[in-house]
């Protein structure tokens, strides 16, 4: 019997990225095994080789419109476009690995195999057309970063953390699966191609089972993002979590979620936006307040930041509410802006902490700036963009997501996000103003950051500005991924 | 008229932005323990700022080019959203722009380098002469917005870290304050620019394309609560931000905070040019790009601005430091810029941009006044000194002048603008021009018991006060000058700026 598979469309070109990054991981897996230990300092080094060819083959998918897999996948610019953020986030974080898990005594190959397969899981769901690859995609990331949360296993804090995200992220999954199970019910169709289809004819505005299976969908979406109200692990797995694993999955988890959250609401429903706008904009403005508000009143750093975190998730969705191509390239280069700038708050807390966990406490930086002029300076460039100051790309940001909702006409939420972006000021320059207090007492030197480490840092905060004065070109990148059509 | 020829091909205006920068750039790269060599390159950089400024001023031709705009720059910026680097100098902002290099060429020589963190001081205050300086040459929205954020952040550190009593409360209030009037600022630059997308099909923040469209239209409110204009709409969101900034009552409550907690370097600063951004973005954008609703709406402002006048005029006489005094002196003075800007007629705006730079001259004469006081007597408290002109009579005189000026005595500079800004807001209104001349009686009256109090009358005991050192009269020799130079001249300024005042729209209306 001959099986006839010319029907299905198998095009590995459209996937060779995560085929890179997946194979990646099997060759440190059987490196970690067959290395002897004196040698394990070579795996960053072949995990970022691999990384670099997945992002050379992420290139030649720009500007395709190139349908794989019976319609599960797709090779398109919004793909690349994602692959490149998330590549270069992953290896980045790479970079300032080993220093890191040496100081905690984590230097496990485990942690690179695991960091490859959150990556790929990413990669495989910004690329998702199809309910199925969607939820292989997310399921892919969010094992691998259960794991990664739980890396440290003698510190209770981290085993906690893991646990929380695991039992939390099993119950969102559960809404995440129903509602897809109640969207086929409903579209006969797995395909985002088929559901468009199906949605875009007369009557699908007013089928039950299609809307309640939307917003079971855009449940277990927005929990990935971490918006709220499903914000709630959010604070404590960034917490507990190693640093270095908060900051990968801080920006790259809510990116890749917003590459789906893309394309399910702008290329699939654009047809019912007026179904979902209103449920999608109170969250956006719960985002928008809790992450804001709650930010003021904590003093651990780690969960500053996640709640700050939860508040940018208020603004990337704000740019999906007109449910225009123009909207979500704002939101499109609201990430991309975000992946920068967050990724170096973290970084720097990372940085601090290659001595312990109790460097997040604000009182550990009063005066840093007299201790570590560099880190200082970086971690106020990167407070100044994530408040959205001029000229750094977080204000870019921020004014073409404002912009895109004054075109569209969306007062409300606009008023919600300006009002909470005056809020967020006194939280990233109280951080700024306790780095420039006078020290109440020595604290104990720490080990420099090392060369690798303040590259990266180097390299983000440039970024951050030079994005903030030049952000033409990524702007023009942005809106021709989000120019997502089927 | 122009007393030469500038070379053409140089980007002038954006050297005056450059400069500085540059000099904050150098100022980073230098260790912190090298405080005199920090304090060559703040003055090094801001000299040639107040060179370039000088340049631009003399290569200034008046009424000459398009919408009478000189040294103008125009880059594509971010094409897509329709911004670009626009930048350019005309009649309202070319004398501002001399204040802008005077008073931070002042602020740098006045500072002292054995101050601690000196190093972010001066570069803090470098960065801030840059986005002052491109708030004034802007002509594209969101340049200037750019630039109008990124003055906040080296001030609130400016004031919350160098500076005295409740300086954390008064850099918070007054970032709060500026944050919320930028953000409804903010909003209101989107949608004029919406709107006029919706009317040409062009998008673009450029103000030489924006001013030839004014919006129209009527806004309903939900639920049938009535309607509004739209022009008047966004008028008030440009209005708060300036406002606030200005600050006009009641929106002044920041200025006393922070002026009091603020060094002397900064308060110059903040007194003499900043709150001159404000009254200047009033005159750029409200009166330019809507003018029915400067027609409609400046009664009203100018009704607060007198009331600004007379509240800050009766708070400056009951109070007893020095350096409040003076910060409720300059909301008066203010006041006065205020009205000349609402009236809304040649008179009142040349009269008021005259006055921007006096009040930016004697402002910043008496903070520095207060500033020498203190630092010799160890007080500002006013019932503590007595007769410091015994031992000091070079600098009573000093003093002196610079009180004159301030009073508005004929032949110094401060009446220049005053006689102005009352015959235009005469013309307008007649009751607020009787209103705001009480004001200038009871300036006299502060003034000069400020003046009496602390130099004149035998002193209680025999005092040590010292003489001027000779920076303290380099630094006020200019602004005396200027005073003078002013006064005896008063037909110079109006002349220079009366082409760019009568294309303004709200005149031509």
């Amino acid at each position: 019997m001959k099986i006839d598979l010319s029907g299905l469309g198998i095009d590995y070109g459209a996937i060779l990225p995560e085929l890179i990054v997946v194979g990646t991981a099997i060759v440190v897996l059987f490196l970690d095994l067959l290395l002897p230990v004196a040698r394990r300092r070579w795996l960053p080094a072949v995990t970022v080789v691999g990384l670099l060819a997945a992002l050379i083959a992420s290139l030649p998918l720009w500007g395709q419109n190139r349908a794989a897999f019976a319609d599960t996948v797709v090779a398109d610019s919004l793909a690349a476009f994602f692959n490149v953020l998330l590549i270069v986030i992953t290896i980045l974080t790479v970079l300032i690995s080993p220093r890191f898990l040496r100081a905690l005594d984590l230097d496990h190959g485990e942690y690179y195999i695991l960091l490859l397969g959150a990556t790929a899981g990413m990669m495989l769901l910004a690329a998702a057309t199809s309910l199925m690859t969607i939820f292989l995609g997310i399921e892919l990331l969010s094992i691998s970063l259960y794991v990664l949360s739980g890396f440290a296993r003698s510190v209770p804090r981290s085993q906690e953390s893991a646990l929380k995200y695991l039992l939390l992220g099993g119950f969102a999954t559960g809404f995440l699966l129903y509602g897809m199970a109640l969207i086929y019910g409903a579209t006969g169709s797995t395909t985002l191609r088929g559901i468009a289809a199906f949605a875009a004819a007369s009557g699908a505005a007013g089928n039950v089972l299609l809307l309640l299976g939307i917003g079971f969908l855009s449940v277990g979406l927005a929990f990935k993002a971490s918006a709220a109200p499903f914000h709630m692990w959010t604070p404590d797995v960034y917490e507990g979590a190693p640093t270095i694993v908060t900051t990968f999955m801080s920006v790259a988890t809510k990116s890749a979620a917003f590459a789906a959250i893309g394309r399910v609401f702008i290329a699939t429903f654009p047809s019912i936006s007026a179904r979902w706008y209103f449920p999608l904009a109170l969250i956006a403005i719960f985002s928008l307040f809790i992450g804001n508000l709650v930010a003021i009143i904590e003093d651990n750093l780690k969960r500053i930041l996640a709640y700050s975190g939860i508040a940018h998730a208020g603004y990337i969705l704000l740019g999906i509410l007109p449910g225009t191509a123009a909207g979500f390239s704002a939101s499109v280069f609201y990430i991309a802006a975000y992946a920068v700038m967050n990724f170096g708050a973290f970084a720097v807390v990372t940085a601090l902490g290659a001595g312990g966990e109790q460097t997040a406490d604000i009182n550990y930086w009063r005066g840093l700036f007299y201790r570590r002029p560099f880190l200082a300076t970086v971690m106020t460039i990167f407070m100044l963009s994530l408040a959205g100051i001029p000229p750094t790309v977080g204000f870019f940001a921020k004014l073409f997501v404002f912009q895109a909702l004054v075109n569209a006409q969306i007062w409300a939420p606009l008023v919600v996000a300006v009002v909470m972006t005056i809020v967020s000021f006194y939280y990233y320059l109280r951080v700024v103003v306790v780095m420039l207090a006078t020290p109440e007492e020595a604290v104990s030197e720490q080990p420099r950051v090392g060369i690798s480490t303040s590259g990266v840092l180097g390299v983000a905060a440039l970024a951050t500005i030079a994005l903030g004065v030049f952000p033409t070109t990524v702007l023009d990148w942005a809106s021709h991924a989000a120019s997502l059509h089927f | 008229m122009s007393w030469y020829t500038l070379p053409t091909g140089v980007p002038w205006l954006t050297l005056v932005v450059v400069i500085p920068l540059a000099g904050a750039l150098l100022v980073a790269l230098t260790p912190g323990v090298a405080r005199s060599v920090i304090k060559q390159l703040g003055v090094l950089s801001a000299g040639l700022s107040m060179l370039l400024a000088v340049a631009v001023i003399g290569g200034f031709q008046h009424g000459v080019g398009n919408l009478h705009f000189q040294f103008e720059e125009s880059l594509r910026w971010i094409p897509s959203a329709g911004i670009s680097y626009h930048l350019g100098v005309d009649g309202l902002s070319l004398f501002l722009l001399g204040l802008n290099a005077l008073l931070f060429l002042i602020a740098v020589l006045v500072t002292d380098p054995e101050m601690p963190r000196f190093k972010q001081f001066m570069l803090l205050l470098l960065i801030l002469e840059a986005a002052t300086a491109g708030i004034m040459l802007s002509l594209d929205l969101i340049l200037f917005y750019v630039f109008w954020e990124a003055m906040l952040v080296p001030l609130y550190f400016l004031i919350g870290v160098w500076g005295e009593g409740q300086r954390i409360y008064a850099a918070f209030k007054f970032l709060i304050y500026t944050v919320l009037g930028s953000f409804a600022m903010l909003i209101a630059i989107l949608a004029v620019a919406a709107i006029n997308f919706s009317q040409t099909g062009q998008l673009s923040f450029d103000w030489a394309q924006l001013i030839q469209h004014p919006a129209s239209g009527i806004w309903h409110l939900p639920l049938g609560l009535g309607t509004l204009g739209i022009q008047q709409l966004l008028f008030l969101g440009f209005a708060l931000a300036f406002a606030i900034k200005m600050p006009l009552f009641p929106l002044h409550t920041w200025l006393p905070a922070a002026y009091t907690a603020s060094p002397i370097p900064v308060v110059i600063v903040l007194a003499g040019l900043v709150s001159k951004l404000g009254a200047y973005g009033f005159l750029r954008f409200n009166l330019a790009l809507f003018p029915d609703a400067a027609h409609s709406l400046g009664p009203l402002l100018a009704v607060l601005a007198v009331i600004g006048i007379l509240y800050g005029a009766f708070m400056a006489l009951v109070q007893t430091d020095l350096k409040r005094l003076v910060a409720y002196a300059s909301m008066s003075h203010l006041g006065f810029i205020g009205l000349g800007i609402f009236a809304g007629n040649l008179l009142g705006i040349e009269g008021s941009l005259v006055q921007m730079i006096n009040h930016g001259v004697i402002i910043a004469a008496l903070f520095l006044v207060v500033g020498m006081i203190e630092r010799r007597a160890g007080t500002r408290d006013r019932a503590q000194l007595r007769g410091l002109g015994a031992t000091a009579p070079l600098f009573a005189a000093l003093f002196l002048v610079v009180s004159l000026a301030a009073l508005g005595l004929p032949g110094l500079n401060g009446f220049v603008g005053e006689f102005l800004i009352m015959l235009g807001a005469w013309t307008a209104f007649v009751p607020l021009a009787v209103a705001a001349g009480i004001g200038v009686i009871l300036a006299a009256w502060y003034v000069l018991r400020f003046y009496q109090g602390s130099m004149q009358e035998a002193p209680p005991e025999p005092t040590t006060f010292g003489e001027v050192r000779p920076i303290d009269g380099g630094v006020l020799a200019p602004l005396l000058a200027l005073m003078v130079l002013i006064g005896v001249t008063p037909g110079f300024f109006p002349a220079a700026v009366e082409a760019t005042v009568k294309a303004l729209p709200v005149i031509v209306r």
